[in-house]
């Protein structure tokens, strides 16, 4: 569903919401009259725009360039004459980034003022104030998505930073164990974990471990992302990151407006991580993320054999996962994430998508 | 549109909205309004027993493990108290009451525990007999939120009496094993906004003060591995073309005492931070300012270049360290304002009012806090969470005995008795406002989590809260007056 909800999040694409057809709406007046619908109205709008603003756009052209079936010049020229009354105090209106809904509803106002003449005056003095306040708004939920887009950028390059983290985390901790294992003689134990963790369910890190373990090379992302047993792997950093500028790892591809891909991405990241560092059983209903267990403390420098699979493991998060896996995550997305939204929000659809398709992982 | 989107949400989630709490809002509300007036100090005279049958009433509360008797023996005070709300658990299988009594059964140990420390009755003996009781029922890292966490607060309790708990509180990161400390601390940002919201706030103002500076340079109080930098060096880079990315230089501060592994961590973190500012292109320098346990800070080591804005960084919010000793922080921000800076951010957490009730008082506050932070957790993750219980072993364990630690020491009128803010405000410096920017990105970093996170805008600061109690504070400062001798200049 939240594929469906994408393109209309994107603030600049064409308004989606109002659906209705393009027939005319006639009254039964013995003079006709026409309705000028919202959908109506914006179709007026465009063409006017298009023939270069409403002084320069004649009705016999505008009708030309709507092309809408039984509408006469007679109700294009009383309608483009109030429009261009209309225009003076209400520019803002004619702004296409403003939102649909409130753009119709002063429009319409505007409509309703302006076509009993008397009381035109008074009726353009309500209108500005509504519009004062509509304007407002508008200033409000545009500086909203500002702050959105800002904070969206940031928490990125957290989570790019994030990674270098854990990447040299992992290369530490293969340092130590390469070390005790060659001195101390404590590699079996590293073994030993590495049985414990062959034995350990589902979580598809594990099998790629042991593989690698097995293997004791530097497996390449190639290789990694082939593997089928990734297939359960967390989904959603793949399929949300596919706009996060990762150039070092992901192919990245279309743009994501969500912003909690970066923890997505870091925690299946930490996923892998955790998972090398030989944790203990747990899983989180069938999710993948394993937590490093106080066994660590005793032996987590002898996982050596685990430490140079680490080295690839950050970067595991690749690009293979199909959009399959996203459905997939999506299905799983935990219940404690809460559904009401808050008041304020600027863009409920980042929210719900973000709780669609991040934090799934052990919040089961 | 807007509108139809948010309807299609709320459709779509409907039935997962309320299945973290067992109580309503309301209720929420009213507990916490209940917890905030009850006296920190029980009020003994409600119970049957008088006040000097404290030892009697204890006893028959450990000897009892039939929640019906104790229920009685508590009749008067549970009456008052709403207890359904302060110990949330999910597990709905037994009785609610049985639960809550449980948890209620704990936090009486607690506070008996924490009098026969300090209290007039003070014995040690019946602290200690209380503390075991306690062990029994508790673990840290089985059972409920209360249960898990009346672990480490009895922990912190035992380490006071058997006076283990050292004058600096124990580095978790020389505890732990460094892949524990990373995996938990990616695991408590992602779960919750607490870490997030400090650095985003006091970046997003330091980024406000500095839009027309050419350098900029950022002392550090406490840069563990310097995530917070990475979206400010983001947002510099991008800012706009009137103002080209600054040259900006972070200075982290160390002290020679706090273990060797915390020097390494800072020189890594600055190599870290160097390529990282190189990926994007922000021009940057780092430096490690190394002091030994006595020397104080300031002007004299530091090395400061003429012309640049001077900002100072001090975060002492989870997962920073700040249960080092009060001096410790004291003694930075005294040195910070002896160097003029631009601009202070501060990031704390919130105590309740604590006013009278000494140890007790200020322990069961503390209680309070931390098991409101534990419930925020779990508002999003199941209760037999391995990821949270890692959280807690690494970083609100330690931190829970440290903080119990340091009130312990702190009685009377010294630092640990008001926040930093407050310090600050009465040390020379004055508040600067929180921008709407700021603030509307608070709320939308809070929009993600639960609903129960709350922002609340004060003068010059964010306050971060878990439904009514306040958590986190993130607030901005500036000398109030700008002494013209102390100016940056070359060294």
């Amino acid at each position: 569903m939240f594929h469906a909800k994408k393109p209309t999040m994107n603030s600049h694409d064409r308004p989606m919401c109002v659906q209705g057809d393009s027939g005319l709406v006639l009254t039964t007046d013995p003079k006709p009259r026409l309705r000028w619908t919202a959908e109506l109205h914006e179709r007026f709008v465009d063409a006017v725009t298009q023939l270069g603003g409403p002084d320069k756009a004649t009705p016999k052209s505008i009708m030309r360039v709507m092309g809408v079936k039984g509408l006469t010049l007679y109700h294009l020229k009383s309608h483009l004459q109030k429009f261009r009354l209309g225009k003076q105090p209400h520019k803002e209106f004619n702004d296409h980034s403003v939102k649909d809904g409130e753009r119709v509803s002063a429009l319409d106002l505007q409509r309703n003022a302006a076509s009993s003449s008397g009381f035109m005056v008074h009726s353009m003095n309500e209108n500005l104030h509504i519009t004062e306040s509509l304007r407002r708004h508008m200033e409000a939920q545009r500086e909203q998505l500002e702050v959105q887009k800002h904070l969206q950028l940031r928490i990125e390059a957290q989570g790019k930073y994030m990674q270098t983290i854990l990447e040299k985390a992992c290369e530490t901790l293969s340092g130590e164990n390469m070390a005790s294992a060659s001195y101390k003689g404590d590699g079996s134990q590293g073994i030993v974990e590495m049985e414990a963790m062959k034995d350990f369910g589902t979580p598809v890190n594990f099998p790629c471990l042991q593989d690698l373990h097995i293997y004791g090379e530097q497996i390449d992302m190639q290789q990694l992302t082939d593997r089928s047993s990734l297939d359960g792997f967390l989904p959603t950093n793949d399929s949300v990151c596919l706009g996060k500028k990762r150039p070092s790892l992901h192919g990245g591809s279309s743009k994501n407006p969500f912003i909690w891909l970066s923890d997505d991405f870091r925690l299946q990241e930490l996923g892998n991580m955790a998972a090398c560092l030989g944790s203990q059983e747990d899983s989180f209903k069938g999710e993948h993320l394993q937590i490093p267990p106080s066994t660590i403390n005793s032996t987590g420098s002898d996982l050596d054999s685990l430490s140079d699979v680490y080295e690839t493991k950050p970067i595991l998060t690749g690009d293979a996962m199909g959009e399959k896996k996203f459905e997939a995550s999506k299905l799983e997305r935990p219940s404690p994430r809460r559904a009401s939204l808050p008041v304020e929000r600027v863009n409920p659809a980042i929210k719900g998508a973000a709780l669609s398709q991040g934090r799934n992982l052990p919040y089961g | 549109m807007a509108l139809a989107i948010e309807d299609a949400m709320e459709l779509n989630f409907s039935g997962n909205s309320t299945t973290t709490t067992t109580t309503t809002p309301e209720e929420d509300y009213t507990t916490c309004y209940y917890w905030n007036d009850w006296s920190p100090v029980i009020d003994w005279d409600a119970f049957p027993a008088a006040h000097d049958d404290f030892r009697g009433l204890i006893e028959s509360i450990m000897e009892n493990d039939e929640p019906h008797q104790i229920h009685e023996v508590f009749q008067d005070v549970s009456n008052s108290i709403s207890t359904t709300s302060m110990m949330i658990d999910e597990e709905p299988e037994p009785e609610p009451g049985n639960e809550d009594l449980k948890g209620l059964r704990l936090v009486h140990l607690l506070m008996a525990a924490a009098e026969a420390l300090t209290g007039a009755n003070q014995s040690s003996e019946l602290a200690q007999v209380i503390l075991v009781r306690l062990k029994e029922l508790v673990s840290p890292t089985n059972g409920t939120n209360m249960e898990r966490l009346a672990a480490y607060f009895s922990q912190a309790l035992q380490g006071l009496l058997e006076g283990s708990v050292g004058v600096q509180g124990k580095n978790y990161r020389d505890h732990h094993h460094q892949s524990d400390v990373v995996a938990a601390f990616q695991l408590f940002q992602d779960m919750s906004p607490y870490v997030n919201f400090g650095h985003f706030t006091a970046n997003q103002a330091i980024l406000e003060a500095v839009v027309e500076d050419k350098r900029v340079h950022i002392v550090d109080y406490d840069i563990m591995e310097g995530i917070q930098w990475a979206s400010l060096m983001q947002a510099l880079v991008t800012r706009k073309d009137s103002h080209p990315a600054p040259h900006l230089r972070i200075t982290a501060l160390t002290r020679n005492g706090n273990g060797r592994k915390s020097i390494r961590t800072v020189q890594e973190t600055g190599r870290r931070l160097i390529d990282f500012a190189e990926s994007i292109g922000q021009p940057f320098s780092f430096h490690q300012c190394r002091l030994d346990p006595d020397e104080a800070f300031g002007p004299s080591v530091l090395k400061l270049v003429k012309g640049e804005a001077l900002v100072v960084n001090c975060m002492l919010h989870l997962p920073h360290i700040s249960y080092r000793a009060p001096n410790s922080v004291a003694s930075f921000l005294s040195g910070a304002k002896a160097l003029n800076p631009k601009l202070v951010t501060l990031v704390e957490e919130e105590m309740g009012r604590t006013g009278e009730g000494g140890f007790v008082g200020r322990f069961m506050d503390s209680l309070h806090h931390y098991s409101a932070v534990y419930d925020s957790l779990e508002a999003g993750l199941p209760v037999q969470d391995r990821a949270r219980v890692l959280v807690e072993r690494v970083f609100l364990g330690p931190r829970i005995v440290g903080t119990v630690g340091r009130i312990y020491r702190g009685g009377g009128e010294e630092e640990g008795e008001c926040s930093w803010g407050e310090w600050m405000g009465g040390a020379g410096f004055r508040p600067v406002g929180i921008s709407y920017f700021n603030h509307c990105q608070a709320k939308l970093l809070l929009g993600v989590f639960n609903d129960g996170y709350r922002v609340e805008l004060a003068s010059n600061k964010l306050v971060l809260g878990w439904k009514s109690r306040g958590l986190l504070s993130a607030s901005v400062w500036t000398p109030s007056y700008s002494n013209a001798e102390l100016s940056t200049t070359s060294f």
